[in-house]
């Protein structure tokens, strides 16, 4: 019997894998991508949690889809909104953080009138910041031993554009990256939700607290392409949380790609002279010379590759990725939308994130459970109402309300300490929602471990590796390594565990295949 | 105003001597003012109680510079540093983990506890020494400014570039993951022990509000990795008659070289005319003139205290009200009628060198998790030494000293310091002491406690930080104390700073004292 073999294969039919293979077969490569699960989306994926209730947690901020990369795939950007952030202050009441940062400042103002002040002038330095990042970003990583000529033009242009930022930019980059999202909030701000809230999203997919070094640049990292001035996050797609995978895999599907779902790889086979073809669990073998990977770097290096064929240094580097998922989602369905008093109920706040965590402290305590073993009494939630942005994804009149929690460790779960977790994370909306207990349908508790199992991701991190300064840019997915070739002929790995990282879609999809381009050419 | 001198050093800490005795030998006529009675600031011995000698705040001595002890001819002033042989961890379960100068025995006794780690630490010396060799050059470097266009800085930039690449992918690699990585996650990727991280990883902690988890630990962990006696690396020694004997030394080669050298004479004021500085006045009222004038106090002294903020830029002044202190470490000095017994493992030997009170990684770390909200630590962590043990003469015959630090104690501890926290302070390191070494107690003659400000009212020290500022990353090189100002010059004409708040800082290392003065002898 014949086997099928193209150009090359992708694992993986998320973003990455998506953009990958769109960027492959647009350049004549013939392309197959092959997805484990029944529906391409990866973790932006809709899941069915409850008869009728659809809800993608992984994926409740839209992320951001780099102009450099739907250019050259030649998509149209799907349409993006922006949302407010609230947080409960102590004391009773929420603060409610407008993407406007004109019109935030207005409602800081009534709690903190020194920060409201500061507002528009931290999110501005904010902006400028990760707009360096954001060219970063579109190119592959300069490393120390850059030798090529596009290395030294990459590290040239990077650092005009450095340059170009200004003294006061330059220092602020170099001080904000290494610094703790804490001491950069104690500069600035007074006001405890106020920090609390900015914080938060400086410990987003990270196991360590706003104390912790580094966690500067995770706030940064975070709010690429972010709407100038917005708080935090990234506003979310219009049409749905996977409106902007679909517009990939149709992308891709243009150009000629092939989208295989219920296939999963359990083996990529190599050869002396590299990869020759991958393996799906019903035993069909595909061939391939180029195979692109997009899960974790752990699950394509150390179970889908024979050991034999990777170096015992090589290995040993993959198992020190530190991937250490700490949050937990819980998906609830309900009968109709909860009332939260206090919380303005004009749409912007419903629409956006809701903090329960009211200062710093609270946030820190609920790092330190996690950081010994131990689940927090009292994890940091916020949570959204993926309903009212995205009415499609509940029946008519019904809802849904998302909690993400923190933090959360990673550990085999049994019913009760899953149900306990569950409780508290209830406890904690309810506190706000008072008949939002009454309201519940039905819930689903995903834990890392959850993750892990669902979503095939190492010790259930979505970020593929957490974001530490010592994770990134060219340490990523390991040191010497991090221009997406394995050092196994024709193996390349683009996932969110590669340059640039989470939450970038396509980014590391679309530097990849162009890596591919330039080394082998259709056989077509 | 009396006499006239090229330049004035205010403050006789080790970094003053040091930068006064060059200045001295390069023909200046130079005057040092000392506040306190003894010269040395934290480098000092003092008879606390009668026929008791301590090295009252810094204890042991290993970074002191090489170029220093040479060009200074400072064995021939006193200089006379006494190996610490051995470090001794008693461990939960009773037992000991101990390093001893004997490489051999070392390696027998890790043995006993894990042979993979006898393995691991052979690789792991030596990787610690390259990187050790790999920072040396930019130890004994000026910091240049990254946002400068001046030709001067391009190419000490140039030539930092250079050095890196020089390293090679795998070194540089190691390098910067020291530099962003806790010193926990550091170790973890080499050993198992859990007590050898621990031991480890309390370097990394040294001096900072950190934690061993918290990023940015490692490279403290290397700072102290970075001593060298007699070209030795890693050896840590106590110095003669304790360490105001190696600021005795420095002291005398000074004056040796022409340096006058005052004690209580505290500087109140640097005097200042069309923004150059004209000399000092004391709290005396004395004003003394000089075209130089040498701080080596920290930054928020010498540059907020000594002169008046409006002299100076206002992004300088934010810069240093941004500059975190935090100090974190206090000291108990006991007087002993004997030495105490140390249950874990019988003998003397081992009170010939440092006992660390560092059980598990986790110890340390609920240590650090009291002191973030304001408590000092209860169980904390501690390094012992016993002077008298190494040189006799600090205490009346058959009696002995017993220097203790410890961390975490904060300066800012909820309600203030007072003389019943200092005691109960105090009381907590007997205490947990006396878990190991149940006599201690007992042959408790005298107790002086410091608590971090105890620390800054002796010293002057702000908040008590020992380094004159946390060892972060974003407060060292070009960012130490300031951007743009980390070149020991000020925005004031003839005024300059040489304390450990400057590159590269930190422990008796006299660098900071010896860059500033060759960089105002080269600047005029």
């Amino acid at each position: 019997m014949s086997r099928d073999r193209f150009d090359a294969i992708v694992i993986g039919a998320g973003a990455n894998g998506l953009a990958a293979a769109a960027a492959l077969a647009r350049a004549g490569h013939s392309t197959l991508i092959l997805e484990r699960a029944s529906a391409v989306g990866g973790k932006a994926r809709c899941l069915e949690f409850a008869p009728g209730f659809r809800a993608a947690p992984l994926s409740d901020t839209a992320g951001w889809l780099p102009p450099s990369v739907a250019a050259g795939l030649g998509m149209a950007l799907p349409a993006l909104d922006q949302s407010s952030l609230s947080v409960t202050v102590d004391g009773g009441g929420f603060l409610t953080l407008d993407p406007d940062p004109g019109r935030a400042a207005g409602t800081i103002r009534s709690y903190a009138p020194a920060d409201a002040e500061r507002w528009p002038r931290f999110t501005a330095l904010l902006d400028d910041l990760a707009g360096f990042l954001a060219r970063l970003y579109q190119r592959a990583t300069p490393d120390v031993d850059a030798a090529t000529i596009g290395e030294m033009a990459t590290v040239a242009s990077l650092a005009w554009h450095f340059r170009r930022m200004g003294r006061r930019g330059m220092i602020e980059l170099m001080r904000t990256i290494p610094m703790s999202v804490q001491e950069l909030l104690d500069d600035w701000f007074t006001h405890d939700a106020l920090k609390a809230v900015v914080a938060s999203g400086g410990v987003h997919g990270i196991r360590q607290g706003p104390r912790a070094g580094g966690t500067g640049f995770v706030l940064l990292h975070h709010r690429v392409g972010a709407a100038a001035g917005s708080p935090r996050g990234r506003g979310y797609w219009r049409a749905g949380p996977d409106a902007a995978v679909l517009a990939f895999a149709e992308t891709a599907r243009r150009h000629g790609a092939t989208i295989r779902t219920d296939a999963e790889v359990t083996h990529i086979v190599v050869t002396d002279a590299g990869v020759s073809g991958v393996v799906l669990r019903s035993g069909e073998q595909i061939d391939a010379a180029t195979v692109l990977a997009t899960p974790d770097p752990g699950h394509v290096l150390l179970d889908l590759v024979d050991p034999v064929r990777l170096d015992p240094e090589f290995r040993h580097a993959v198992k020190q990725i530190k991937y250490r998922g700490s949050t937990a989602y819980v998906l609830y369905a309900l009968d109709a939308r909860p009332d939260v008093p206090g919380l303005s109920l004009d749409g912007a706040a419903l629409t956006g994130t809701v903090s329960l965590t009211a200062n710093m402290v609270l946030l820190e305590r609920a790092y330190d459970a996690a950081k010994h073993g131990t689940m927090p009494a009292h994890p940091h939630v916020e949570f959204s109402l993926p309903s009212v942005r995205w009415p499609h994804l509940a029946p008519t009149g019904k809802h849904i309300l998302l909690a993400e929690a923190r933090y959360v460790r990673y550990a085999p779960e049994d019913d009760a300490a899953r149900e306990t977790l569950t409780d508290a994370i209830t406890r904690a909306v309810a506190a706000v929602a008072p008949r939002f207990e009454d309201m519940i349908l039905h819930r689903a508790t995903l834990t890392p471990r959850d993750l892990a199992e669902q979503f095939g991701l190492s010790e259930g991190a979505a970020t593929h590796g957490e974001l530490t300064l010592d994770q990134i840019l060219f340490m990523r997915p390991v040191p010497g390594w991090a221009h997406y070739r394995m050092p196994v002929s024709g193996l390349y790995l683009c996932g969110a565990g590669t340059h640039p990282g989470p939450g970038v879609l396509g980014g590391a999809g679309w530097l990849a295949a162009r890596s591919v381009c330039t080394r082998r050419k259709p056989a077509g | 105003m009396s006499r006239r001198y090229d330049v004035i050093v205010v403050g006789g800490g080790h970094n003053g001597l040091v930068a006064a005795a060059y200045l001295a030998r390069a023909g200046r006529s130079v005057l040092v003012l000392e506040r306190r009675p003894l010269i040395g600031g934290s480098a000092v011995t003092e008879e606390v109680f009668p026929g008791f000698k301590f090295s009252v705040f810094s204890y042991v001595v290993s970074l002191l510079r090489p170029e220093i002890i040479r060009d200074l001819d400072l064995p021939r002033h006193g200089l006379q540093i006494l190996p610490l042989e051995s470090t001794m961890t008693p461990l939960d379960n009773g037992d000991y983990l101990a390093s001893w100068a004997d490489p051999d025995e070392s390696r027998r006794e890790l043995y006993r506890h894990s042979p993979r780690d006898t393995e691991a630490m052979v690789p792991f010396g030596r990787l610690m020494h390259h990187m050790a060799l790999a920072v040396k050059p930019i130890l004994a470097m000026v910091p240049p400014d990254p946002a400068s266009l001046a030709p001067s800085d391009l190419k000490a930039l140039l030539r930092l570039g250079r050095h890196f690449r020089s390293l090679g992918g795998a070194q540089f690699h190691a390098l910067y993951k020291l530099m962003t990585m806790s010193s926990a996650d550091y170790l973890d990727e080499w050993f198992e022990f859990d007590p050898l991280k621990a031991t480890k990883s309390a370097s990394g902690i040294i001096g900072t509000f950190l934690g061993p988890r918290s990023p940015g630990t490692a490279y403290v962990l290397l700072h102290h990795y970075m001593g060298e006696i007699d070209g030795a690396f890693r050896a840590w020694g106590f110095q003669k008659g304790g360490t105001g004997a190696i600021s005795d030394a420095i002291g005398n080669a000074a004056r040796a070289l022409g340096a006058e050298i005052r004690t209580d004479a505290a500087v109140e004021r640097v005097l200042t005319k069309r923004g150059r500085v004209t000399g000092v006045a004391l709290e005396s009222g004395e004003e003394i003139a000089a075209a130089i004038v040498v701080s080596g106090l920290d930054p928020r002294r010498t540059l907020t205290q000594l002169v008046d903020a409006d002299e100076l830029p206002d992004e300088l002044v934010e810069g240093v009200r941004r500059y975190k202190f935090r100090g974190s470490s206090g000291k108990v000095n006991l007087a002993l009628d004997g030495l105490p017994t140390f249950t874990c493992r019988e003998g003397i030997r081992h009170h010939r060198g440092a006992i660390s009170i560092s059980p598990s990684v986790s110890y340390l770390e609920r240590a650090y998790d009291e002191a973030k909200y304001g408590e000092f630590s209860r169980q904390p962590y501690m390094d012992i030494v016993f002077p008298s043990m190494i040189d006799p003469g600090m205490a009346p015959p058959g009696k002995h000293v017993m220097s203790i630090f410890v961390q975490y104690a904060p300066y800012a501890l909820n309600g203030g310091w007072s003389d019943a926290k200092r005691d109960a302070f105090g009381d907590t390191v007997v205490q947990t002491l006396s878990r190991y070494a149940p006599d201690l107690p007992a042959r408790i003659l005298h107790r002086q406690v410091l608590t971090p400000a105890d620390i800054e009212r002796i010293t002057g020290l702000t908040e008590g930080n020992i380094f004159q500022g946390e060892l972060s990353l974003h407060q060292l090189f070009f960012l130490r104390p300031a951007p743009a100002w980390a070149k020991y010059r000020t925005p004031i004409g003839g005024y300059w700073q040489c304390g450990a708040g400057t590159h590269p800082g930190g422990g008796i290392m006299g660098a900071s004292g010896r860059l500033a003065a060759l960089e105002i002898l080269r600047s005029a």
